[in-house]
């Protein structure tokens, strides 16, 4: 199957980019949905829900991101735990994904300033009235530009999936590449793609800094 | 709040489906049957055996042979793609009723798999350059030698250990195939057949066989203690075999050869 | 096989530890004995794995120096430059990157090993992430501290590393080791092109032994241990070069 590099494996790298995007936005479902939990449960007053929430995030965020997809897809399959690579994708991105995601917005749930909460308290309203009518309405002006960078991150991070075989964008650029053999073509091209869904994401987290002039939250990764 | 809510639903509900799609747990032949098809586990990176034409889909002599596996069961067949150490995996986990990607027949993996009588039969071969001088395990001192992490070449090559050899052991066929292209390894194991033998590498150079390295012989695999499923198996292999339908499959795959003379046990 | 689970549990005693079997009513036998024969390659793993990394660290943060007061104080040219890089890096996977430096630069000519096309392509990776983190730093430098090291009659190079670089490096430091965890962390992608660190070697063990969750549970600890070890370094050194002067 010799073939030389077209508009035709272009388009088949589009194609694969879907893939990209659905993994991006599933991880960011799940991931935001547990990490606004370890969120609130980092700034909660149990104590000991703070410690077990910092201690997860620290833990997780000690872990490469392709460790935790090699956990889940091949050693949850040993316990009979029925998972292809797109669930073990999912799971793992879900689980790096909450703990970054904890740390951005616990720090814009504390960067509300603290006499938020005395006023709110003053006025009668316990924890869980005061975070959902005073201190998120606020915080989410701040935690909206590092979230949007984040999202690069997950997008660039949906790469390692192709490591567990999942036939995703980069994935599907080494399979190109070894039917066309134009590496530089083949590989250039995948970087465009990602580049073209990364940068307008990085655009827009730097336009909403400026915009809400809010100060930088500092979260990059690889 | 409802934002949240529908994404835990989201969520959940995605999670529910993709554990609970399809399980592969039928241990009979009855039970795929009476299921509704077959699931079965390919490798697309191996060509002539697993491999993506020109639309992107799969073909190859394994994904024919998993068709013909469907056309006889009379149930259509789920190809799930799996890498070289995804196989075994893919079986133990349910989520594959049967692996058909050149999965050599070995002692140790029966250990934990079934194989049926053999369908194909390769030999593991070593892969250079035709410049390159290489007769025997000797003369891979100080070479950089590629092979799939787990692959038959593998387990040759450890075994052999070749004094001063660098072995270098990637995630799959694709990737060995493109160090030996743009000439990031002075060797490569891999099959005696193959799509390497017709590319040329970023120098030029065309490669050939240099020695064999182990023969095998490739076996459907399916998780043990099936043996209605196996005995169904070994009955299908016969007759492909008999009715010359693998003989077809091989002379369109490998350049008019027919299938290699296959033992049985 | 279910009798011969049953069979088993009512004839051995559970045992545990380091290499016994621990029986469980699962379709599975813990094995950590077999880990434990590799441990000497999963350590030699670890030590390519802290090596690359501590390099990358080094020259990374060089390049990322250089970047940033190119981009604060440069000319047009070089910032744009500088910015095209940077932008390139920060918008695309490292796993490109590094089949790019491994497969496709030898197709114009330029070929390294493994290791070290992993050491290249982790250091492009970092320089632009640094670049980005430290200028941040050098930005928020005050004007006027520059204008005071030239009254001074300070020599720029003396300006650049005292007033400039050292300001802007203690501003961002805990920005600058977070990257750093994260080059450690994403050295284990290097493993996608044969680098025998510690992923390579415990996938590579995991072909051999199929003990898949009992390798994988013992490297993810081995990395959690090592990043813990570099985040202990990194305190000591603010502490030893940043909390004792101005």
């Amino acid at each position: 199957m010799l073939r030389t590099f077209t508009l035709n494996e272009v388009w088949i790298l589009v194609l694969a980019a879907r893939w990209t995007i659905a993994l991006s936005l599933a991880a960011f479902a799940g991931g935001g949905t547990v990490g606004f939990v370890l969120a609130i449960a980092r700034i909660s007053p149990f104590r000991a829900l703070r410690y077990i929430a910092s201690g997860y995030i620290q833990f997780v965020q000690a872990i490469p991101g392709l460790m935790l997809l090699l956990l889940f897809y091949y050693g949850l399959n040993l316990f009979g735990i029925r998972i292809d690579a797109w669930t073990a994708a999912v799971l793992a991105f879900t689980l790096s994904t909450s703990a970054f995601l904890a740390e951005i917005w616990r720090g814009c749930l504390q960067a509300v300033p603290a006499g938020q909460w005395d006023a709110a308290r003053s006025l009668g309203l316990n924890f869980p009235k005061t975070l959902i009518l005073v201190i998120i309405p606020q915080a989410v002006r701040m935690a909206l530009p590092p979230t949007v960078g984040y999202m690069v991150q997950v997008v660039k991070g949906t790469s390692l999936a192709a490591l567990i075989g999942f036939t995703e964008l980069a994935k599907a650029g080494a399979q190109i590449n070894t039917i066309t053999f134009e590496p530089v073509l083949v590989f250039g091209t995948v970087a465009g793609i990602y580049f073209l869904i990364c940068w307008p994401l990085s655009l827009l987290s730097g336009y909403l800094e400026r915009q809400l002039k809010v100060g930088h939250v500092n979260i990059q990764a690889m | 709040m409802r934002g949240i809510m529908k994404s835990v639903l989201a969520m959940a509900a995605m999670v529910i489906v993709s554990l609970s799609a399809a399980p592969a747990e039928a241990q009979t032949v009855d039970e795929i049957i009476k299921r509704g098809k077959v699931v079965i586990a390919i490798d697309t990176t191996v060509p002539p055996y697993g491999m993506l034409d020109t639309n992107n889909q799969p073909t190859g002599i394994d994904v024919e042979v998993a068709n013909l596996i469907g056309k006889n069961l009379k149930v259509p067949v789920e190809l799930v793609t799996v890498n070289s150490p995804g196989r075994i995996p893919a079986l133990l986990s349910n989520r594959v009723d049967m692996v058909v990607a050149i999965f050599s027949i070995t002692a140790e993996r029966a250990l934990q798999v079934s194989f049926s009588i053999p369908y194909a039969g390769q030999s593991a071969v070593l892969i250079a350059p035709k410049t390159a001088n290489i007769k025997g395990p000797d003369d891979l001192k100080s070479l950089k030698v590629g092979v799939t992490r787990g692959a038959l070449e593998d387990g040759a090559l450890t075994q052999m250990n070749p004094a001063g050899m660098n072995l270098l052991r990637f995630d799959d066929g694709t990737s060995v195939a493109q160090a030996m292209l743009s000439g990031q390894i002075d060797a490569m194991g891999g099959g005696d057949y193959g799509e390497i033998y017709l590319r040329k590498g970023a120098k030029g150079e065309e490669y050939e066989q240099k020695f064999p390295l182990r023969a095998a012989h490739f076996g459907i695999g399916i998780r043990r203690g099936n043996p209605d499923l196996l005995q169904w198996l070994n009955t299908f292999v016969y007759q492909i075999k008999n009715s010359g339908d693998l003989d077809a499959i091989s002379r369109k795959f490998r350049n008019g050869q027919p299938m290699i003379p296959l033992p049985v046990f | 096989m279910i009798q011969g689970r049953i069979h088993r549990l009512r004839h051995d005693p559970r045992r545990t530890g380091w290499g016994k079997e621990i029986g469980e009513p699962l379709n599975y036998t813990f094995q950590f004995g077999t880990v434990m024969d590799h441990f000497p390659d999963l350590l030699a793993g670890a030590a390519l794995t802290i090596r690359l990394s501590a390099l990358t660290m080094v020259f990374g943060l060089a390049i990322g120096m250089a970047c940033a007061v190119a981009k604060a104080y440069g000319l047009r040219p070089l910032r744009w430059l500088a910015t095209s890089y940077i932008e390139l890096i920060r918008n695309t996977p490292f796993l490109i990157q590094l089949y790019f430096v491994f497969f496709a630069l030898p197709h114009l000519g330029v070929r390294l090993s493994p290791n070290n096309s992993a050491l290249l392509a982790m250091v492009i990776n970092l320089g632009a992430y640094s670049a980005e983190i430290i200028r941040a730093g050098v930005e928020s430098i005050p004007h006027g501290q520059i204008e005071a090291g030239r009254a001074l009659g300070l020599r720029p190079i003396q300006i650049v590393r005292f007033l400039i670089l050292f300001p802007a490096l203690k501003a961002v430091y805990p920005a600058l080791t977070s990257q750093f965890i994260l080059v450690l962390l994403g050295s284990s992608i290097v493993s996608a092109i044969a680098a025998d660190e510690l992923t390579a070697v415990a996938n590579t063990i995991n072909s051999q032994t199929f003990r898949s969750f009992e390798i994988y549970t013992v490297v993810t600890l081995m990395y959690v241990v090592i990043v813990f070890g570099f985040r202990a370094i990194f305190t000591s050194i603010y502490a030893f070069a940043f909390a004792r002067r101005g």
